[in-house]
């Protein structure tokens, strides 16, 4: 049965038959015909942000959240320029999000009206996919295409620019087609060699796993910890494999790369093999590739093919899902154990270099929200130093319970994300944990959880600095802190002044306190953490530098 | 060493700027670039000669082979391959000078395409270096324009790249 109706009720109808629960959008003139439906399709909630850049981290969160496409909506110019860091952030960390934008009509297309730009030029390199859709006879087919390409194979943001007069467009609408899912990606036919992997996993001698976001997007948890046990091989995860496998596991070893443990990195710098599931060999983890894991061979899993010897030489590449290429490799390989080896590595292991002085430690914080949320938490982490302790620090032991922006380094992208990922999972406790300097650039986002009663609850590790960048200058530029110094608002009254509980902490005995009170809040909620202010992420490799040469303490000054 | 990029598009300009764009990217020498219908109805293909080592041009295989819009992608080394682009030239010739600009034209298997009082429109079809070769025993005459349309290329043997 068809019926007669306009692009922007297409638009929606499509919505609703993908399974589209939230929208983070804003509205203006050429999404308006769009904005219009809307209210006619309850079902589709609309969360109205204060930026759009807010609307696709939140998409981004849901989507990284929930492995369904998270959906943003943006007018045409700078509505849509404003996603453009969203956008490029999900991206790079293959996160499966559809954003709508608005396009000025297509007799206007190309003659600079108001509020036009080229927004599928501007984002050709950071979408997985994207396109102007022409007509409304063919609006139904690329949103289709839309939600399949975002998440099929490995996901990442798709982008539809609809121009305004095809919102207004009469077209003829039928339910979807079950012809199966467009698909993106050529088919290639790749012959594993799953018995040369499992000679490979045999013969060593000190063999690693090395896990990454792919665990997570494949749900491979069960398998991988599976792979684990069966062959005794220690576990690394990288930042977004952060949760891919149980903290506190007798075989887990902890982060890897620029900021990883010494002994992670020295036992990648000893092993003769690197079983890699879903990761990407990103320079944040191997530092200079010519010195990283100069004895080991590399058995590299991984969906996309692109992936395999892209950044370091692989013996044999696996190509597939995360899930059935680890249930295959577990067949494949022999029961053994690794006792000596692990025996060696945690000869390697150093007590922490204490990263504080004062009382009030990123350890005492992140064990604060953990007991108090009873380990149940989803953490969300901005961009900095506060990343780094809440990757290494906090006890992860739900899967997919550490969400942060990896690969862009996208500050500010905790407050927006967190409220996708808390829609996504409203029985969650979910914590956005921010430092002074990315919680100032999307802070206005407190005003979306208020109107949406979102309630989010919001850390943020105060040192005054915009840490990070701190800490390296004073490692690598003569402590000449330039721009770092960061003043901040008196956050207690700007909660108060959004109508929401906050808190300032001081001293680790009030710690506990405002956190459960925060936590217990039904609302969105603010601790402010004043932490020490020049408190360091040790250990460090330099930028550049191999996994072999960390930096531990405070270098002494230079000349 | 040159090598050829045949890849097989849909055949639309967003899909073309998306495969200029993964190209680009990496930041590779492209010494030759041409886009032309091909025997897929609604496909292009586009066909570049670019100058980079083995392993560089394999990864931008991998890169362009998960684009969506790649239809396939072939690279062969240029001596694996049949190259071949058109030339077409403005060549100065005063009236008398027509039968000398003719013979040297013919000579390299080329044509006179139209014939102007004092100009001759030329072309010729070859590899690169014929083609320059071609321009070069010209350029005594004096040559008013010149344009080239970029290299297309068939494998020898062909098939075993294309997936």
């Amino acid at each position: 049965m068809t019926d007669q109706l306009t692009g922007a009720q297409i638009l929606c109808r499509v919505l609703q038959e993908q399974g589209v629960e939230y929208l983070f959008g804003y509205p203006g003139g050429a999404i308006m015909p769009f904005y219009h439906a809307l209210p006619e399709y309850p079902s589709l909630r609309h969360i109205l942000v204060r930026h759009e850049q807010a609307a696709a981290h939140a998409a981004d969160g849901y989507g990284r959240a929930t492995g369904r496409p998270g959906v943003c909506v943006a007018t045409s110019g700078p509505g849509a320029t404003n996603l453009v860091t969203g956008i490029a952030t999900a991206h790079m960390d293959s996160a499966p999000v559809v954003a709508i934008t608005g396009q000025v009509s297509r007799g206007m297309i190309g003659r600079d009206a108001f509020q036009e730009t080229d927004i599928l030029g501007i984002t050709l390199p950071i979408t997985k996919h994207s396109c102007l859709v022409q007509d409304v006879s063919e609006l139904a087919d690329r949103l289709r295409e839309a939600f399949a390409i975002a998440t099929e194979g490995r996901p990442g943001p798709v982008l539809v620019d609809i121009p305004k007069d095809v919102q207004n467009q009469k077209g003829s609408w039928s339910e979807s087609r079950s012809s199966g899912a467009p698909t993106a990606t050529p088919r290639v036919e790749i012959i594993n060699d799953f018995t040369s992997a499992a000679a490979l996993v045999a013969a060593a001698q000190r063999p690693l796993l090395m896990v990454g976001h792919g665990v997570i997007l494949a749900d491979a948890y069960a398998e991988v910890k599976a792979l684990a046990v069966k062959t005794g091989m220690p576990v690394i995860t990288t930042l977004l494999g952060i949760s891919a496998f149980p903290e506190g596991h007798e075989l887990h070893l902890g982060m890897p790369g620029m900021h990883g443990e010494v002994h992670v990195n020295r036992a990648i710098q000893h092993a003769d093999l690197i079983v890699g599931i879903g990761l990407r060999f990103d320079d944040r983890v191997t530092g200079n590739t010519s010195g990283f894991a100069p004895r080991a061979r590399i058995v590299h899993l991984d969906l996309d093919p692109a992936e395999i010897g892209k950044n370091v030489p692989v013996a044999v590449g696996l190509v597939g899902d995360a899930k059935s290429l680890t249930s295959r490799l577990i067949e494949a390989v022999a029961a053994r154990d690794c006792l000596t080896w692990r025996a060696e590595i945690e000869r390697y292991r150093r007590d922490r270099n204490e990263a504080y002085r004062g009382d009030l430690s990123p350890e005492s914080i992140l064990r604060g929200i953990e007991e108090v949320t009873g380990g149940s938490a989803t953490i969300v982490s901005d961009v900095g130093q506060h990343q780094m302790w809440v990757a290494k620090l906090y006890p992860y032991r739900q899967p997919n319970s550490h969400i942060t922006s990896g690969g862009l380094g996208t500050m500010g992208f905790a407050v927006p994300a967190a409220m996708g990922v808390k829609l996504a999972r409203p029985g969650t406790p979910v914590w956005a944990v921010s430092g002074d300097g990315g919680f100032q650039m999307n802070m206005q986002e407190i005003a979306t959880m208020v109107q949406e009663k979102i309630p989010v609850k919001m850390a943020i590790f105060n040192n005054g600095y915009l840490g990070m960048v701190r800490q390296w200058q004073q490692f690598f530029h003569g402590r000449r802190y330039s721009a770092t110094p960061i003043w901040s608002p008196d956050y207690v009254r700007l909660a108060e002044a959004y109508g929401i509980a906050g808190y300032r902490v001081e001293t680790s005995r009030q710690t506990e306190e405002a956190i459960a009170r925060a936590n217990a809040d039904p609302g969105p909620a603010v601790v402010e953490f004043m932490i020490e202010q020049e408190a360091n992420v040790y250990p460090m490799i330099p930028p550049g530098g191999s996994l072999s040469e960390p930096i531990e303490a405070e270098p002494a000054p230079a000349g | 060493m040159a090598h050829v990029l045949s890849v097989l598009l849909d055949q639309d300009l967003l899909t073309l700027n998306r495969a200029m764009g993964v190209i680009r990217r990496r930041n590779l020498r492209v010494d030759s670039l041409a886009v032309g219908a091909s025997a897929v109805p609604g496909a292009a293909t586009l066909t570049l000669v670019v100058s980079a080592d083995a392993g560089s041009i394999d990864r931008l295989v991998r890169q362009l082979r998960k684009m969506s819009g790649t239809r396939r992608v072939a690279a062969f080394r240029s001596d694996e391959g049949v190259v071949r682009e058109l030339a077409l030239l403005r060549v100065r010739s005063p009236a008398g000078r027509h039968a000398e600009v003719t013979e040297v034209v013919s000579l390299f298997g080329g044509s006179v395409v139209e014939e102007g009082e004092d100009e001759l429109l030329v072309q010729v079809a070859g590899s690169n270096a014929f083609v320059l070769s071609f321009i070069r025993a010209l350029e005594p005459f004096g040559i008013a324009d010149l344009v080239r349309s970029g290299a297309v290329a068939l494998e020898r043997g062909g098939v075993a790249a294309f997936l």
